[in-house]
């Protein structure tokens, strides 16, 4: 396990985004409200040096050096950017989370070798912190509480795993994550450092602490289990390679891929899975990380098909990727596998299939998903809800369409038009009362005089699913299909009836109207 | 020495499909079955070209597409691409009414795009495709860019599909389609007590790389899903004399 520190993480970001780099600096603070005072929270280096730490409150650090830069604090930017640091340590292992507000865990378990050792690890990565002009402290350990003690309080190195007991003894109570208010009550009883408490015996320690203190020594000595929360799902298949040179060219990415896909297709082929959700990692030379996701309409394998994929993904994002001065890593990880049978060759058919999913792939990634689907029958009498667009890549088999067919030879349903208006528009119509069709009326400030009706056709509100059964949009419609002078035929619904006018129901107490549904050819 | 140039200027124009007629053996001809037109398209409509059909105003966009439903019901597979403006203008495809007018949905793919250039690249991409017997992509207004229209019949003519512009109003665009047509509707033999009559349709001609214009009032015959002749329950009128799309031809 991992630990690594960023004691300067809100001063080191300010002077990043400042860029400065000359030595004689003036003393830059963070301060905040804590309760009602404006209280340092953060100090820079050169501020320290002067005796300044954070605690203090702003306005006697002002009295003590005029000269300090003080600067108010901005959480979500830090959190934002240890967020970023996070994505970037990616590179090391698929493990990471963040920990408390200012440091990040790794687990390194089976990854240190490919980078030579567990030393090795820790001199790449702080060479690379250490550029990007962070201070940091790491440390590694068998367990996240030693790791997390030994990088803010101890010697940082590389500990063995086992023994925890030598690395904690010397260190104060404070490294063990423990509410404030219980350090400071342990440390008027005299107990100050870890070795104080690790031989006491426990049920008192408990009675007079708690068992939080117990259980924080527990899992820093590797007593109880203390599991990872990693911040992003692991991903089952993961391929990855390193360049010497950086690469900048959008071939380049998508040879990498191609490639990568190839040692990933092998994985899968073994375990009979395919891909369903593919993830590109790219990892920029000054610590910038891109993800881009895409979806698939069946598991795939196919290299050349997740090539084709992610060139339609960098095309629809072409302003935003941005390779600066190149990527020095690319990682290709299986978000979502799903069991995949083995690929058959031959019939015609299942290869024209086979190209019709391959271009609803092309287009969901370059368009979005969501856009491009197929109609779906859905068993409702009300004509928006009876049928949908659904995302083609998520589709069932059966559609649903046979069914409707089935109900509409039984129940010799009238004919349905062409085109629905996503909205019916109100129209200003002449009828006859109670339920004639339209003699004539007004459609987007155009007048059309009916020459032919059919109907009506009535529908009535879903009164048994509805919250208010009497809303304005749920009350029975009557369907006309007119056709008017030079031949144009819309559907047309009265909606509410005038017999519950006559009847004097409070509820319908408006009067009918009149809207244009959809349009036939 | 000239001629041999003139024999390479047909072998390239041979391969772009430029050259009136000389793609026509390669190219599937689906007839009408109607002998006027048939006659007007030099067999049929081809396929492996695009072909744009306006409607002569927003109303009648839905006659025009189901003209251009109606041209595409040989398909197997058929991708609908429209602009997320025309969508929420016009309506969008309805599967009860696709299935009553021939295209039963599952055959159909739909794909709202929000820009141009996005309709045109998924066109492209979806006639390069096989499977597709026929995309049809529908726009609003705006010009069209000469060069993408370009690439679109090329790209139908290396698949074979039937390609498809529909728009609710008539452009004026220099255009390389093989055939023009402004479809709108036209009034069916209504029997008052009865209702509407089948759909009828007043096709127009207007461009036609292979011969001459014409128009012709079509009925939609649901039971044989293809296109008559109507009987004239009106007379015809002539086709207007000023029309711009010509000047650019």
């Amino acid at each position: 396990m991992l630990s690594l520190w960023l004691p300067r993480l809100a001063t080191d970001r300010i002077r990043r985004l400042r860029e400065d780099t000359n030595e004689n600096l003036a003393p830059l603070v963070i301060y905040g409200k804590r309760g009602n005072a404006d209280v340092l929270t953060a100090v820079d280096e050169v501020a320290e040096r002067l005796g300044l730490h954070s605690g203090l409150a702003l306005a006697q650090a002002r009295a003590m050096h005029p000269a300090i830069d003080a600067i108010a604090e901005d959480a979500a930017a830090n959190a934002a950017l240890l967020e970023g640091i996070a994505d970037w340590c990616l590179r090391y292992t698929p493990l990471v989370a963040c920990d408390a507000a200012d440091g990040l865990l790794l687990d390194i378990g089976g990854c240190a070798h490919l980078y030579g050792g567990e030393q090795e690890l820790v001199a790449d990565l702080g060479r690379r912190i250490a550029r990007a002009g962070f201070a940091y402290r790491v440390a590694i350990a068998g367990t996240i509480g030693a790791a997390h003690a030994a990088a803010r309080f101890g010697e940082p190195a590389a500990y063995a795993s086992g023994n925890e007991r030598d690395i904690l003894n010397p260190l104060p109570l404070a490294a063990l994550r423990l509410e404030p208010a219980t350090v400071a009550s342990l440390a008027r009883v005299g107990l100050k450092r870890i070795g104080d408490i690790i031989d006491l015996p426990r049920s008192p320690l408990t009675a007079r602490f708690g068992v939080d203190l117990l259980r924080q020594l527990d899992r820093a000595r590797g007593q109880e289990h203390e599991p990872l929360n990693p911040r992003l799902p692991v991903a089952p298949y993961v391929a990855e390679q390193r360049f010497h040179e950086p690469i900048a060219r959008e071939e380049d990415v998508l040879g990498t891929v191609e490639k990568l896909a190839a040692r990933l297709g092998i994985a899968l082929e073994r375990r009979g899975d395919g891909a369903r959700r593919i993830e590109l990692t790219l990892f920029r030379t000054d610590g910038a990380v891109r993800r881009i996701a895409a979806g698939t309409s069946r598991p795939l394998r196919d290299a050349q098909d997740i090539r084709a994929l992610f060139t339609e993904r960098l095309a629809a994002l072409a302003d935003t990727i941005d390779p600066g001065f190149g990527f020095d890593m690319a990682r290709l990880s299986v978000v979502t596998a799903e069991a995949c049978p083995s690929e058959q060759i031959g019939i015609g058919g299942e290869e024209d299939a086979g190209e019709l999913v391959r271009l609803v792939d092309r287009l969901s990634a370059r368009l979005g998903a969501s856009r491009v689907g197929r109609p779906v029958s859905l068993d409702s009498h009300i004509p928006e809800r009876a049928a949908a667009t659904v995302p083609a890549q998520i589709v069932k088999a059966d559609q649903g369409w046979d069914a409707f067919r089935r109900h509409r030879a039984e129940t010799d349903l009238a004919p349905r038009p062409l085109r629905l208006l996503t909205r019916p528009e109100p129209i200003e119509a002449l009828a006859e009362v109670p339920d004639g069709p339209p003699l004539r009326f007004r459609w987007r400030r155009a007048l059309h005089d009916v020459i032919s009706a059919e109907g009506p056709e009535r529908i009535e509100g879903a009164w048994w699913s509805e919250p208010d059964a009497h809303a304005a949009d749920n009350r029975a419609r009557d369907y006309f299909r007119v056709e008017d002078k030079s031949g144009l035929r819309f559907w047309l619904y009265r909606s509410g009836l005038y017999r519950d006018l006559v009847r004097g129901d409070l509820a319908n107490a408006a009067p009918p109207s009149w809207f244009l549904h959809g349009t036939f050819a | 020495m000239i001629e041999d140039l003139r024999q390479r200027l047909r072998a390239l124009q041979k391969t772009t499909g430029l050259a009136p007629g000389a793609a026509e053996a390669q190219e599937a001809i689906v007839p009408f079955g109607i002998a006027a037109l048939d006659d007007a398209l030099g067999g049929g409509l081809a396929r492996g070209a695009l072909h744009e059909i306006s409607a002569p105003g927003e109303a009648h966009l839905a006659a025009a597409t189901g003209f251009a439903l109606g041209l595409a019901s040989g398909a197997r597979n058929l991708l609908w691409i429209a602009e997320d403006m025309a969508l929420n203008e016009s309506g969008t495809p309805y599967g009860p009414g696709l299935d009553l007018f021939t295209l039963a949905p599952e055959r159909l793919l739909t794909a709202a795009v929000g820009h141009r250039r996005d309709l045109l690249w998924a066109m492209e991409e979806a006639l390069r495709c096989r499977a597709l017997g026929a995309v049809i992509g529908e726009l609003r207004g705006g010009a069209l860019d000469a060069v993408a229209v370009r690439r679109l019949s090329l790209a139908a003519a290396t698949s074979g599909a039937l390609a498809l512009l529909l728009r609710a109003q008539p452009a004026d665009d220099a255009s390389t389609a093989a055939t023009r047509w402004i479809v709108g509707a036209a009034p069916s033999t209504a029997q008052t007590q009865f209702g509407p009559g089948a759909p009828r349709f007043a096709a127009n001609l207007i461009r036609n790389r292979r011969g001459p214009l014409g128009s012709w009032i079509l009925e939609w015959r649901d039971q044989d899903e293809r296109f008559i002749l109507a009987t004239h329950a009106q007379p015809v009128a002539a086709p207007p004399r000023h029309r711009p799309h010509q000047k650019v031809a």
